[in-house]
C-alpha cells in the first residue's frame, strides 16, 4: 500500500477499508503540520486544527474528485481551517524553518556573514508582515514545493494569479527586508 | 504528537464516532447547485428579455423624447421591480459560479463578463419570440407574478399618458388608454400638432383629478407603442379573443350589439367588425 497513490488509497477506503486512512494521516501529518506552522504559532492550535482537517477530510471523502490530486484537496481543507483560525486569532506569528532561507531573492542585496545572524529573524518578520494572500502562495510554492497548478487548486485562484502573487510577494519580502536593514543601520 | 494524533483519529473512525458522509449528500449538493445556477441564469435571460420588451413596446422610453419634461413620466413608468429582480438574479448567478469546482481556473471578471454576455445575447434572441407578449397577456389577467413585474405597464401615470384619440375638442381630448377613457386638458397650449380620432398620442404633464393637464404632446405611430395599443384593445374590446387591428376598436353600444349578433352567426370576426362599423 505504501506504493499506492493517494487517490488509490482513497478509492480503497471508500470501498470499505477504513483502516487505510492511517496511511493518509501518515503521509500528510508532517506536511500539513509544517504548512499550518506558517500561519499559526501555537503548537496546540496546530494539533487541534490538524485533527479537524483529517476528520473533515475523512467525513467528506466522497466529495473528493478522484480525477484530481488528493494533496491539493487536503491542503485546501487545511488552508480553510487555517484561515478560520486566523480570523479568530488576530496578531498571529509566523515561524520559520531553515529551508525558508531560499525565499530570499538573490537581488535583495543582503550579503555578508554578519547579516546572516539576523537573517532568520528578519525573513520571519518580512513574511509575517505579508498579507495572507501573498504569504499563502509563497509558502506553498517554496516550502511545500507545489506547482502553480496545485497551488491554484488549493487556493482556488487562477494559475496566472498564483504566479503574480508569488512575484509580488517576493518583491514585498525584498522591500520588507530592505526596510528592516535600514532600520537597523545594516 | 504524530502517533497520538493518528491513533486518536483512527480510534474515532473505528468506533464510528466519525463516519464518511453518504455520497448522495454530495450528489444532492452538486445537483442543487447546478439546478439553482441553471434556474437563475434562465430567469435572468427571461427577465432581460422582459426588460427589452418593456422598453421597446411600452411608453416608458418614449417619454424621454420630451427632454426634461418627460423625466418624471419616465421614472414613474420605469419597471423597477423587474430590473431589481434581474440584478439580484445576476448577482446570485455570479455567486453560484464561484461555488462551482472549476470557477477559480479563470479570473472571476472573465466569467462575470461571459455570464452577462450570455444573458444579454440569449435575452436579445428571445425578443424574436412571442414570450414578451405572453407575459403581457398574463399581466393583464390579474395578480400574477408577470403582473407584479410589469406593473408600471398597467398602472395609471401621474406625469404621463399615452393612448388613442377617441374624441377631439378645441382644448381637450378624450383618450382611450389601457386604464380607460381619460380627459386630456389642452388649455393654454400653443403649436399643438394636428390630432385626429384614431391617432396614437403621448403626452407629459400632471394628473389633475380625473383629468390630465398636458405640458407637451406628440402624435406617435401606433407601432412605436404597441403595448399601449394592445392594452386599449384588451380594455375596450372584450369581445375579441385574438389580435384585432386597433383602428377597428371604437364601438358604441349599437355597434357592440351588432358585433355580438354577427359573431353568433359564426361569421369571421374581422368581417363582423367591418360590417358593424358601416
Amino acid at each position: 500500500m505504501e506504493q499506492s497513490s493517494d487517490e488509490q488509497i482513497v478509492i480503497a477506503i471508500l470501498e470499505g477499508d477504513k483502516d487505510l486512512y492511517r496511511e493518509i494521516i501518515k503521509r500528510y501529518e508532517i506536511k500539513l503540520s509544517r504548512y499550518l506552522r506558517k500561519f499559526i504559532a501555537d503548537k496546540d492550535d496546530i494539533e487541534d486544527i490538524l485533527q479537524v482537517v483529517f476528520i473533515k477530510a475523512y467525513k467528506n471523502l466522497y466529495g473528493f474528485d478522484i480525477k484530481k490530486k488528493f494533496s491539493s484537496w487536503i491542503y485546501r481543507i487545511a488552508h480553510n481551517e487555517a484561515i478560520n483560525n486566523l480570523k479568530k486569532i488576530k496578531g498571529n506569528r509566523v515561524s520559520l524553518d531553515d529551508v525558508e532561507y531560499k525565499l530570499i531573492d538573490e537581488k535583495a542585496d543582503i550579503k555578508g556573514e554578519a547579516d546572516r545572524k539576523f537573517l532568520k529573524h528578519d525573513v520571519e518578520k518580512a513574511i509575517g508582515c505579508l498579507k495572507p494572500k501573498y504569504r499563502e502562495p509563497i509558502v506553498l510554492f517554496y516550502l511545500e514545493e507545489m506547482s502553480y497548478e496545485e497551488i491554484s487548486d488549493v487556493l482556488r485562484i487562477p494559475k496566472n494569479t498564483v504566479g503574480t502573487l508569488i512575484l509580488r510577494g517576493k518583491n514585498l519580502i525584498k522591500d520588507n527586508l530592505e526596510e528592516i536593514n535600514k532600520k537597523h543601520g545594516r | 504528537m504524530e502517533d497520538k494524533l493518528e491513533n486518536s483519529i483512527m480510534g474515532k473512525i473505528k468506533t464510528g464516532q466519525v463516519k464518511i458522509r453518504s455520497k448522495y449528500v454530495f450528489v444532492a449538493e452538486k445537483l442543487g447547485l447546478g439546478t439553482a445556477f441553471a434556474l437563475s441564469v434562465l430567469l435572468s435571460v427571461l427577465l432581460f428579455n422582459l426588460i427589452l420588451f418593456y422598453l421597446k413596446e411600452t411608453d416608458n422610453l418614449k417619454y424621454l423624447s420630451f427632454g426634461k419634461f418627460g423625466i418624471f413620466a419616465f421614472l414613474e413608468s420605469f419597471p423597477y421591480l423587474l430590473v431589481v429582480v434581474f440584478i439580484v438574479l445576476i448577482v446570485l448567478s455570479g455567486y453560484l459560479i464561484t461555488k462551482s469546482d472549476v470557477s477559480y481556473k479563470k479570473p472571476f471578471g472573465y466569467l462575470a463578463i461571459g455570464l452577462v454576455l450570455f444573458i444579454m445575447i440569449f435575452g436579445g434572441v428571445l425578443t424574436y419570440t412571442n414570450l414578451g407578449r405572453e407575459f403581457e397577456a398574463r399581466a393583464r389577467e390579474g395578480m400574477t407574478p408577470a403582473r407584479m413585474l410589469l406593473q408600471p405597464m398597467t398602472d395609471m401615470r401621474n406625469s404621463g399618458v399615452a393612448g388613442i384619440v377617441f374624441e377631439e375638442g378645441e382644448d381637450y381630448l378624450i383618450l382611450q388608454t389601457p386604464q380607460g377613457l381619460r380627459n386630456i386638458n389642452l388649455e393654454g397650449l400653443k403649436d399643438l400638432p394636428k390630432m385626429e380620432k384614431g391617432q396614437f398620442v403621448i403626452a407629459v404633464g400632471k394628473k389633475d383629478g380625473y383629468d390630465f393637464k398636458v405640458e407637451k404632446i406628440k402624435v406617435m405611430d401606433k407601432n412605436d407603442i404597441p403595448a399601449i395599443g394592445r392594452g386599449i384593445e384588451s380594455k375596450f374590446n372584450p369581445l375579441s379573443d385574438e389580435k384585432i387591428p386597433s383602428d377597428l376598436l371604437y364601438f358604441d353600444k349599437i355597434e357592440r350589439d351588432c358585433v355580438k349578433k354577427c359573431l353568433d352567426s359564426e361569421k369571421e370576426k374581422k368581417t363582423c367588425f367591418e360590417e358593424c362599423r358601416k
